[in-house]
Parts: C-alpha cells; structure tokens; sequence
C-alpha cells in the first residue's frame, strides 16, 4: 500500500511543477501544502489520543495506586498492591472464569449457528431476500431493549415462555428464569447469540458469495461429497473472515458491560458476575478506582493474549 | 428432491427466525395490550384487550419526552461529528503521504480493544476536570470518542478503494484540496459515510455504561437509562416498559432499513480486502 502512495497526489504538486528552475516555493506555501494531510487528521487524532489513549493510559497508571472516588485527586503509589488483592479475590477469580467461560461458549457457537444460517441464507429459494434484510434486526438494537425482551419473555407469571411450557404439560419446567442460579448464566449467553448470529451469517454469506462456483464444480467432478466441499473449499475460503468475525466478538464478548448488568446485575448470588460488572461495581459502587483500574489492566492483557490465540489458531493472516 | 431440499431450508430459516423475532414479536404485541390482559395468562388477547394506553402514558410521565429527546438530539450531534471528522481524517490518510501513517492507522483502531471500564475511570475524571459531568456535551464528546475510531478505520477502507485518477482529475481541474473530499469523494462514498454514521448512530443511542456515570439528572439522562430505572423501580409496569422499549427500537429499525444493504459491506470494510 505505501508504494502508490507517494505517487498519487501528484496533481496536488502541479503548480510547483511548471516553476522555472532555482525556483523554491516559499516556507509557508510549504507547509501548508505539506501539513495539510496532518491537518486534516488533526480533529480524529486529538479525540483518539486525548480521549481513548490518555484514558487508557492514565487507568494503566492508576492500577498502581490507591485512588478512591471519593477524593480522586489525592492518591498514593502503592506498586502492586492492587494486582495481589485482586488475584487472591475470590469473586474477582469466579467473575474471570465467568468471562472466560462466557467468551468462548458464546464465540464458539456463534460462528457455529453464523455458518448454518449463512448456508441457509445463500440457499436461491422464493423470499430468501426477505430473510437476508430481515437479518440483521437484532443487532442493531440497544442492548437495554434486547435485555426488556428477554426479561418479558421469561417472566415467572406471565412471561410467553413460562405460559407456553405450562399450555403443553410442562407446567412444573416454569420458574423465575433470571433469578434462578442454573439458567441465569445460560439466558446471558443466549442474549449473546441471539444479537450477534445474524451478523456473523451475513458477513459469512457475503464471504461464501464470493467463493468461485468452479471450485465446487471441479470439486463434484472429482466426486467429493458435501462434507468434503464444505472442509476443503468453504472452511478454507472463509478464514479469514471467520478471524475477522472471532476477534471482533471476542472483544466484543468478552469486554462487554451491558447484557449482565441491565439484566441481572451479576446475580443471583454472583452466577452471572463478569470481569467488566464486577470492575464496574468495585469504582462506582465500593470507590475503588485503583483497585478497579487494576481489574481493567488484567482485563486489557488477557485480551491481548485472547486475540493472539485467535490469530494462531485461525490463521489466515499470513495468506493475505 | 429440489422439493425436500426447501422444505429444509425453509424449515431452517423457520426455526432461527422464530428464535430471533419471536421474543421481540411477543414484546410488541404486549405493548398494544393493558395491563390486566398481560397479567391474564392468555397468550392471544381479546381484541377488546388492545390499547394504545400504555404509549400514551409513557409520554404522560413528565421525564419521558425528555429522555426522547435527550436521545434523539445526542445521538444525532454524535452522527453529524462521527462522519465530519471521520471523513476528514479518512481522507487524509488516504490520500496524503504521512509520516508514520501505519501508526497512525494502528492507534486509530487500538482503542477499540480497550475494556470500557478501564477507560471510564480516567474519562470521569478527566470530564469531572473539565467540567462536563452532567452536560450535554460531555455526553456527546464520549460517544464520540468510542465510535470515531472504527469509523475512521472504515472511511480509510472506502476511501482507498476510489479511484485517484477522479481527484486528481478534479485538482487539474482546479478544485481545491478540501472541495475534492466534499464534492468529489462524499457523492461516491456515501454509503459507506452513511453506514458509518449509523453505526455511530446506534451506539450512542444504546449507550447505557458512559451515560450512567456521566449523566447524574433529567437533564441529560437518555432512553436506556430511563428504561433501566422503569425496570428496577419497585412496581414494574410492564406495560409502560414495553411502550417505552418499542419506542426506543423504533428510530434505530427506520434507519436499519434505510442502510440494511450496506451494513455488512461497510462493517467489513476494513476487513475484507480487495
């Protein structure tokens, strides 16, 4: 990419082009033509490094002391003294399993369903172009809306599954859904699938499109069967989406707030506790904003290590 | 045989879309219901059951035209800048030798990996220091801030993929530098400005987190933390909730179907290579 780029403005430097020879523009000219793609990069740069930077940088900072919200501009550097009460947290440890556990179920069977849908969706059957638009709903929706949803569904007296279960005999299955310690965990997670498979079928589906038919065609004449054209032409084709779709997610999942805590707020009794509400609570409910940052620190480097992985064991960069 | 094979697909289909609208159908119908027809057990209402009551006391409460407007009015400002500041950028990186750009692309979309709730510490502090905790502006300025990023990233994939022979056709023919981004790459790049300003769009208008430590009054609360406090006051009204929920979805489905057909090429835009 760096290659066409020194050759591509070349009509911006046209005034200077036609000047007689010896002659140099003036400084100023210069720079302004010169700093003009900074410029332009300035409002982006500044919002970037002052708000998403700086922050990350400071909350790094901010690990290593004892800063309360209740006084934040008086502190004291306390090394790791954080990180060490943090690893012998008992809740803090459940709330990392939780995470983990939520992540890798969550990611796993969404590229599962994202490519049963998508072989769905790629099907050229009367109405399919409904469906494909239709898609994407769940994902653009606010997360408090999605959480509304699946509380009013599940409610214990009146919710459409409990009066479901209850209409075909099963009456004794009903229960408080998200109060109940053995399903709250599985109805997060089902948020999860449920707002973001559609968005893994269609990027996959846009992926498959672009798979050419002769591949498979060659593929038949050989005699493969499905399960063969499926492992050797269509798994390897998509690759480097599915890298693309399991990194994104994988941040996504795993930094995500929202779902646990509209929801149920990390209970009952903490089955639900993830890393970012349980960090959440610990600066603006218990003051700790160092003990908290602390937390967010651990959170960015076993992401860092999360992603790593990914790439490994995708792989699919490298082909690029 | 081509009949057994749609009946599966078809089958299919069923079953992930009955997964994936079903609850939120059931959410619909139930706002159009009283309360006593939800608490009644009976999953079909009479159609002497059905209402618009709920809708219209939801905006009978004195905060909720409010919370509408609060949402309707940040989520727009952070679009307008989202895509102003974005484009500016993406043009510049696209079409400008700049030092060191790798980095620059890379710090661009860094922040995007970063827990929220290790930045919201120091941004609360940060804003607090600045004066902007419970102001509009400040809210707007965040939701800037987390959705800039991936914008920037997106708009620099668009941008790239535009022919250069177009501006430089255009600088010969004497269009400044600033009126070839506006008049020259905005008409060709607009769907991808457009869905760059949806995603903007609907991340500031769910934001619940940056909105519940910013926002400490009526004054700049917005749907999800309205919907949230309706959620965990001590009397649920579920039939409040619903209203309020259905008129929170409904901006971000209009725009969805408006952009839908764009929405998976932009997104990927950064990630699908050409």
């Amino acid at each position: 990419m760096p290659e066409t780029m020194d050759t591509q403005d070349l009509a911006f430097q046209q005034p200077t082009a036609g000047a007689p020879k010896g002659y140099r523009t003036p400084f100023l000219v210069r720079l302004w033509k010169e700093s003009f793609g900074y410029l332009l990069l300035l409002p982006a740069l500044t919002i970037i490094l002052g708000l998403n930077l700086y922050p990350t940088a400071y909350g790094i900072f901010t690990s290593f002391t004892d800063q309360s919200l209740l006084d934040p501009n008086h502190y004291n550097l306390i090394g790791l003294a954080n990180y060490f009460k943090l690893f012998a947290d008992p809740i803090f440890q459940l709330s990392f399993l939780h995470s983990l556990e939520l992540t890798a179920t969550a990611v796993g069977l969404q590229v599962v369903f994202g490519l049963i849908l998508a072989h769905l969706l790629i099907q050229r059957v009367p109405g399919i172009q409904l469906f494909r638009s239709l898609a994407m709903v769940t994902w653009v929706l606010p997360i408090i809306t999605a959480v509304v949803i699946f509380r009013f569904f599940t409610l214990p007296n009146y919710g459409f599954f409990n009066l479901l279960l209850t209409k075909v005999g099963l009456s004794q299955w009903t229960r408080n859904w998200f109060g109940d310690e053995n399903f709250a965990f599985l109805l997060v997670l089902v948020m999860h699938l449920w707002r973001n498979i559609p968005f893994y079928a269609i990027a996959f589906m846009a992926a498959m499109q672009a798979i050419p038919q002769d591949l498979y065609e060659a593929a038949r004449i050989d005699g493969a069967t499905r399960w063969h054209r499926l492992i050797f032409i269509t798994l390897p084709n998509l690759r480097y989406i599915i890298l693309v779709m399991v990194v994104l997610h994988v941040t996504f999942t795993f930094n995500n707030f929202d779902f646990v805590f509209l929801s149920t707020g990390g209970g009952p009794v903490n089955a639900t506790e993830v890393l970012p509400t349980y960090i959440y609570k610990q600066a603006w409910s218990g003051y700790a904003l160092g003990y908290a940052s602390a937390g967010g620190v651990v959170m960015l480097v076993v992401l860092v290590i999360l992603v790593t992985i990914c790439r490994r064991v995708i792989g699919g960069y490298e082909t690029e | 045989m081509k009949a057994t094979h749609r009946i599966i697909v078809y089958l299919g289909l069923a079953l992930f879309y009955l997964f994936l609208l079903g609850p939120m159908a059931w959410l619909v119908l139930c706002s159009f219901r009283t309360s006593d027809s939800i608490q009644s057990g009976h999953i079909w209402p009479a159609l002497s059951e059905l209402t618009l009551y709920n809708y219209l006391e939801a905006f009978n409460l004195n905060n909720f035209p409010q919370l509408v407007g609060n949402s309707i009015f940040i989520a727009t400002t952070v679009m307008l800048l989202v895509v102003l500041i974005a484009s500016l950028g993406a043009y510049g990186l696209s079409r400008f030798p700049l030092k060191g750009k790798p980095y620059l692309m890379l710090a661009s979309l860094l922040p995007q990996f970063f827990p929220y709730v290790l930045v919201l510490v120091p941004f609360y502090v940060l804003m607090s220091n600045l004066s902007l905790v419970d102001t509009h502006v400040g809210v707007i300025l965040t939701h800037t801030s987390i959705t800039l990023p991936f914008a920037l990233w997106m708009l620099t994939g668009y941008f790239n993929a535009i022919p250069r022979e177009l501006d430089q056709a255009a600088a010969i023919d004497g269009c400044s530098r600033l009126a070839i981004l506006f008049r020259i790459l905005y008409p060709i790049a607009l769907p991808g400005l457009v869905v760059a300003g949806f995603f903007a769009f609907v991340v500031s208008w769910g934001d619940y987190l940056f909105v519940s430590i910013l926002s400490q009054s009526n004054s700049t609360q917005t749907l999800p933390l309205g919907l949230q406090s309706f959620l965990q006051s001590l009397q649920v009204k579920w039939g409040l909730i619903t209203a309020g929920t259905v008129i929170a979805i409904v901006p971000t489905i209009l725009f969805f179907a408006v952009v839908q057909r764009r929405l998976v090429a932009g997104l990927t835009a950064g990630a699908v290579k050409s």
